[in-house]
């Protein structure tokens, strides 16, 4: 096991490690987030980076970093949990053809921030993460899709692109190897579905940002037909750490589903949101509580991961749980990028679903006709109908009936992103739903919300 | 596979859809987005169904069901979109059960949501898929109280097509439609989510093919513009026939009402046309009604044109021929007439004992392939092409079979329910194999923008290209002939290396490419017919390379005339030579007066019959006019150039007393009290049938093509056009020149036939573009609008071809190009 440097080691605690109060975890993904000038190459170079870049090409075979990764349990960090090392291992064979490393920098969920801060701060961890990652895949190009509205992180990242091309790091040779890499990066347009990985490849061919057909899948048929492979951010980021120390201290943190380190955000009224980097495993109450100072305010609700999770009531049995992909799942909802919103008790629920249904209603493609009649045209009209004071209990059955009709029909997830929380509210919130169609106005009034 | 969709057990090849066998099961569900030939999407998400299958173990066995034993039915969580499943072994398809139906209400439901209520005023009423399925599908009572979208409700496309953005379901069949079939991808989704609607970049649609969206888009929102209107679906009487604007022999749907011709659809026939037709043959019908139709005929009667009956007429015309010898007497009919009217024709020359009978345009080499004649489903197969001429012009079909075959899918097989709804090996933004094609031309022609090699070679040149291409193919094996150095090449001189117009290396792949190739097509037309040196140089080269051959007649039944050897006894009397010959004239659908020397010549007979569907200037000069049908008018038979022969039906058309030629032909034979065969569509049959072993009238609908058995009779040529002389090209024209204008929205497009020509040449003749101009070409006065092409070579104009007009070299005579002053309502 390599040296796990600063902390006071335990070597007969071979327990999992899931609590950032375990004195073995060390924060390493977020270590220079806010640091001033943290986003340079000589800052970057001076704290021990692209180390396990170097490691990776000159020691290791592709198979050799894909086994690693595949030892380590990763799974994808955008919100699928795709274990990554097998993700990898869908790449055809090398064929003469083109293969791409693509990184979807989109992060477009609400609630999600994490992606943000390292394409601010730390750039240089993702580009070296894609050295590795197009390493492990034989690809020698990489290309990040970011969104748009990320201006000060495309600035960021292109110009830690520049700095690496310019220091022989990107390019022919890459640091000492026979490899060749280089990386693009290309804009998105305010478009949440272009973070959908098939409709992210539609987009940076300069066609509609609608999603594709699955199969055939990115790693047969990608970006303009070639083998591709799409990964999140911090997927990439947490690869320079698996090589760096290995994929034993990767798997030594976290449950048996969810291994290793992960950015988690939590926004809401609590004292400190953020983001903030734990060991898989730990539990909401050590988020929100322990890290984040607990709420402001009296809460009834949280999202665990993203708003395209149903949301989950406040209560001990599930503030308990452990934020893994498995817990989630068991509880009826799901992890996704483990972006928590804490619901205040005197946000109507009706009102606050109402503006995640119109987030939704605004970014569908229009591709599919449950998504763009139901979800973006139907369902936000109903929830105006409700806050009007003009909705009846037969407009629940409808709301109800209709969210029912969009889920598992559509296209791409998207509509259940938005069906699976709405009917989350009506399970755990029904009576705010009754209260407002009997009074004609919602049970909680408070009105100096940010977003009425 | 075995496949079982609800109480149906059957077999289908791997890559079948699930929809397609649902459908051959003999069950069905909605679908809008699936369309016939283009690629399955699932957006619409209308044919979901619950569909499980057997999985197989790591040792590879089927997990077995505990308690029957039998494979376990592992169902998908979610309905699946069967036009986008492929059926797997062992695949349980469940479309009746209530989660299914549920789900189809519910879709149907969401598809309605904002989709206005205009069906009483919407011209897909009755013919609207969004109807059918609601009826079927749906509850029948709307749940949606709020105001639906709003957009544009008749945005005119172009001037054939009107777009009705709120009535769109976002099927996408349109955006599909553009981008796979003609290659055009013009149209697209803007904005996205709710706001979504369909529009183009630029105004307008240039493209030969926009009317097949009208025939595919499932609702009221893409509508033909010249049936706007015109009535309801329920109320037409539809005819299925044969289209005659071109040689191709495409299926066409005639929509009639109240003796009037509305609309005309496509039809389909998956040998020749699929289910397209180009907007030539869709749009340019409004001439059948045309106020000014002949419906009676006319007898000239002390210097005035007098309306009279048939047997006035004939009457009129047997006396008037009782004064010469039959051998005086030229008849000519046009080539699009049917082989009925040939046979009439024939059967009255014959009885007249005259040897002055063609039909026209002729061009001077034969239009049946000697050898090897290639069908469209051979050109949708190829897998090299050669094309010399336009061939998006000339046989529109044509250039959508080719992209067939660039696109690499064979035509589907059919089933039980017909062409597949969803043949998966289709996928969007298809990947054209450009490689495989060249076109060669002597201008720049729409097709090159698709092909792998396009060459501009000097106008005139055909025979000297094909002459250079055959010595370079004659010269070796085709690998050797790319690598040796040029001097050594096949011995051309440097006047054959320049017919080439490519870089000999470039010529040398293509002879290369197509003798590779395992079924190479050379298709050529008008240029290369015009002239017999340049047709038997292309059926060499054809030869030398192996390549089959698809000649491009100039007009419907070009080549059943020829077949049936409606021609002249010798040379000089082929058309148009035997206007000057005869002394007496019976022309059916010509108009040669067009050319005021020809007119003088006309005057001079004793006399001149017309049989035309208007009073051209041929009939208002003629002692005797005859009331033509037009082609949707008529019952017959036609020979596509394949050698298809394809049943003409008549639709129920008010046109007074019009007659085909075997009417004429009747009642001629009545006042000369002859029984001639042809009098009638029957008698003329009986010829057919003992001359080509088949019964016209028993036809099936996608035809019956038929291989010339022996000898044909020797066809006379006429007299070879001297093509290396001129300085205005003829081009084919996929709308017909001669009804241009009075199908009003086809001329709306361009204004009038197309002047092609240069900027520096316009201005040396004082016009300008967009002017309406008249110049006379060959002796012929032409009226067209001037278009400005910098692309032409020095001093070279082009104008689409008339029947009196044939594609080919001309003269026109710059002296009397003048500016007309004319109301021209031309689109954006």
């Amino acid at each position: 096991m390599s040296d796990v440097t600063g902390s006071s080691q335990d070597l007969a605690d071979t327990r999992p490690i899931t609590s950032r109060h375990d004195p073995r975890y060390e924060v390493v993904m977020y270590r220079h987030v806010g640091v001033e000038g943290a986003h340079t190459l000589d800052y970057y170079r001076s704290h021990g980076g692209y180390e396990a870049a170097r490691k990776a090409l000159t020691e290791m075979s592709p198979s050799q970093v894909i086994d690693e990764v595949k030892a380590s349990k990763l799974r994808g960090r955008g919100g699928a949990g795709f274990p990554t090392g097998v993700k990898w291992s869908f790449m055809p064979p090398v064929d003469g053809r083109q293969r791409l490393l693509v990184v979807n920098a989109d992060e477009s969920e609400p609630g999600s921030f994490k992606d943000r801060y390292i394409m601010e701060d730390d750039p240089h961890q993702l580009i070296e993460g894609m050295i590795i990652g197009c390493h492990a895949i034989q690809a020698t190009k990489g290309m990040v899709y970011i969104r748009g509205e990320y201006v000060k992180g495309y600035e960021r990242l292109l110009g830690a692109v520049r700095e690496a091309r310019q220091a022989g790091i990107l390019g022919k040779d890459v640091l000492g190897s026979d490899i060749e890499v280089d990386i693009t990066v290309h804009r998105g347009a305010g478009a949440y579905i272009c973070g959908e990985e098939t409709a992210l490849m539609n987009s940076l061919e300069g066609l509609r940002g609608n999603p594709r057909l699955k199969p055939p899948f990115p790693a047969q048929a990608g970006v303009y037909g070639l083998p591709t492979t799409i990964n999140n951010v911090t997927t990439m980021t947490s690869v320079v750490h698996i090589i760096t120390r290995g994929a034993d201290w990767f798997a030594s943190m976290g449950t048996e589903d969810s291994k290793g380190t992960k950015l988690y955000q939590i926004s809401g009224p609590v004292e400190r949101p953020g983001v903030y980097e734990l060991p898989m495993g730990a539990t909401f109450r050590e988020l929100i509580y322990d890290l984040a100072g607990g709420p402001r305010e009296p809460a009834k609700g949280f999202f665990p991961g993203g708003s395209s999770t149903p949301p989950l009531p406040w209560k001990d049995e599930y503030l308990d749980l452990t934020m893994t992909y498995d817990a989630m799942a068991k509880a009826g909802s799901m992890l996704g990028t483990g972006g928590v919103i804490v619901i205040p008790k005197e946000k109507d629920i009706v009102s606050a679903m109402y503006n995640v249904v119109r987030f939704y209603a605004h970014e569908s493609c229009g591709k599919c006709t449950p998504c763009r009649e139901g979800i973006a045209t139907w369902l936000p009209k109903m929830y105006q109908k409700l806050l009007a004071g003009l909705g009846t209990r037969e407009d629940l059955t409808l709301m109800e009936d209709m969210v029912r009709n969009t889920r598992g029909t559509a296209f791409c997830p998207l509509a259940d992103a938005c069906a699976m929380p709405v009917q989350a509210s009506f399970k755990w919130f029904r009576d705010e739903y009754e209260y407002i169609v009997d009074n004609g106005r919602p049970m909680y009034t408070k009105s100096d919300w940010w977003q009425a | 596979m075995k496949v079982q969709v609800n109480d149906v057990h059957m077999e289908f090849p791997q890559g079948t859809s699930v929809i397609d066998a649902i459908f051959a099961a003999g069950y069905d569900v909605p679908y809008f987005c699936s369309q016939e030939y283009m690629s399955p999407v699932g957006a619409c998400r209308m044919c979901l169904a619950r569909i499980g299958a057997p999985r197989k173990d790591k040792q590879g066995d089927w997990i077995l069901d505990e308690g029957t034993g039998e494979p376990k039915i592992f169902y998908f969580p979610n309905m699946m979109a069967t036009c986008t499943t492929q059926v797997m072994e062992g695949m349980v398809v469940d479309t009746l059960s209530e989660d299914v139906k549920r789900v189809q209400n519910g879709m149907v439901e969401f598809t309605l949501i904002n989709h206005p209520l205009d069906c009483p005023v919407c011209d897909k009423g009755g013919a609207c898929e969004l109807q059918d399925r609601s009826y079927e599908y749906g509850t029948g009572v709307s749940r949606f109280e709020f105001d639906k979208r709003h957009q544009e409700k008749h945005h005119p496309l172009s001037e054939l097509i009107t777009l009705d953005r709120e009535r769109c379901i976002h099927c996408k069949r349109c955006v599909r439609y553009f981008e796979e079939v003609p290659g055009d991808g013009v149209l697209d989704f803007i904005e996205r989510g709710g706001h979504t609607y369909i529009g183009t970049l630029d105004p307008g649609l240039p493209s030969n093919f926009t009317g097949n969206i009208t025939d595919i888009c499932p609702v009221g929102a893409l509508l033909d513009t010249t049936s706007r209107f015109r009535g309801r679906n329920w109320e037409y009487q539809h005819t299925r026939t044969t289209g005659m604007d071109d040689a191709s022999g495409s299926a066409i749907l005639v929509d009639g009402r109240t003796g009037r011709i509305e609309r005309v659809k496509a039809a389909l026939n998956p040998d020749v046309n699929k289910t397209w037709i180009d907007d030539g043959t869709r749009f340019g019908h409004e001439y059948v009604d045309a106020p000014d139709r002949l419906e009676t005929p006319l007898l000239r009667v002390g210097g005035e044109l007098k309306a009279v009956s048939w047997e006035e007429a004939a009457a009129f015309i047997k006396d008037r021929l009782a004064g010469l010898s039959g051998k005086d007497l030229g008849i000519a009919i046009r080539a699009d007439a049917t082989l009925e009217e040939g046979v009439a024709a024939k059967a009255l020359a014959e009885a007249l004992g005259t040897g002055q009978l063609d039909h026209a345009p002729r061009p001077a080499a034969s239009v049946i392939p000697a050898q090897d004649p290639a069908t469209f489903t051979d050109l949708a197969t190829a897998d090299g092409i050669l094309v010399v001429g336009d061939v998006t012009e000339d046989v529109p079909i044509a250039d959508l079979r080719i992209k067939d075959a660039m696109r690499g899918v064979t035509p589907p097989e059919l089933m039980a329910h017909g062409v597949p709804i969803a043949d998966l090996r289709l996928k969007e933004h298809p990947v054209l194999r450009r490689g495989i094609l060249t076109v060669a031309a002597p201008y720049r022609v729409d097709l090159m923008k698709h092909a792998g090699q396009a060459v501009t070679y000097p106008v005139g040149g055909e025979a000297a290209l094909f002459g250079a291409l055959t010595k370079i193919a004659e010269a070796g094996d085709g690998q050797a002939t790319e690598e040796r150095a040029a001097e050594e090449q096949a011995g051309l001189d440097d006047g054959e290396r320049a017919a080439l117009g490519m870089p000999y290396r470039d010529a040398a792949a293509l002879v290369t490419r197509l003798k590779g190739a395992e079924r190479a097509v050379v298709v050529y037309g008008g240029f290369v017919l015009a002239t017999k040196a340049a047709a038997d140089a292309a059926a060499a080269f054809a030869k030398a390379v192996q390549a089959k051959v698809m000649i491009l007649g100039p007009m419907a039944n070009s080549y059943g005339l020829e077949l049936l050897n409606v021609g002249p006894s010798h040379e000089r009397y082929a058309y148009p030579g035997m206007l000057g010959e005869a002394r007496a004239l019976i022309l059916s659908n010509l108009d040669p007066a067009q050319d005021p020397d020809v007119r003088q010549v006309l005057e001079q007979k004793d006399l001149l019959v017309v049989h035309d569907s208007f009073l051209t200037e041929t009939a208002a000069m003629a002692d005797v006019v005859l009331p033509a049908r037009s082609v949707f008018e008529k019952d017959g038979t036609t020979v596509n150039l394949e050698g298809r022969f394809l049943g003409v039906h008549a639709a129920p058309v008010e046109s007074g007393e019009s007659e085909d030629f075997t009417g004429l032909v009747g009642a001629l034979g009545e006042a000369l009290g002859q029984r001639l065969e042809g009098r009638s569509v029957r008698s003329a049959r009986r010829v057919l049938r003992k001359r080509f072993e088949l019964d016209p009238a028993e036809l099936p609908p996608a035809g019956r093509l038929v291989r010339p058995k022996g000898r044909r009779t020797a066809r006379v040529a006429i007299r070879s056009q001297e093509a290396s002389e001129g300085n205005l090209l003829v081009t084919p024209s996929m709308v017909r020149v001669e009804y241009l204008s009075r199908n009003p929205h086809l001329e709306a497009l361009t204004g009038g036939p197309r002047l092609r020509m240069r900027s520096d040449d316009a201005a040396m003749q004082g016009v300008a573009e967009g002017d309406a101009v008249k110049l006379r070409v060959g002796g012929v006065l032409r009226r067209a609008v001037v278009r400005i092409d910098d692309g032409l070579p020095p001093g070279l104009m082009l104008l689409p071809c008339l029947p009196d007009q044939p594609v080919g070299l001309a003269r026109a005579d710059l002296t009397t190009l003048a500016r007309e002053e004319r109301e021209l309502e031309v689109a954006g």
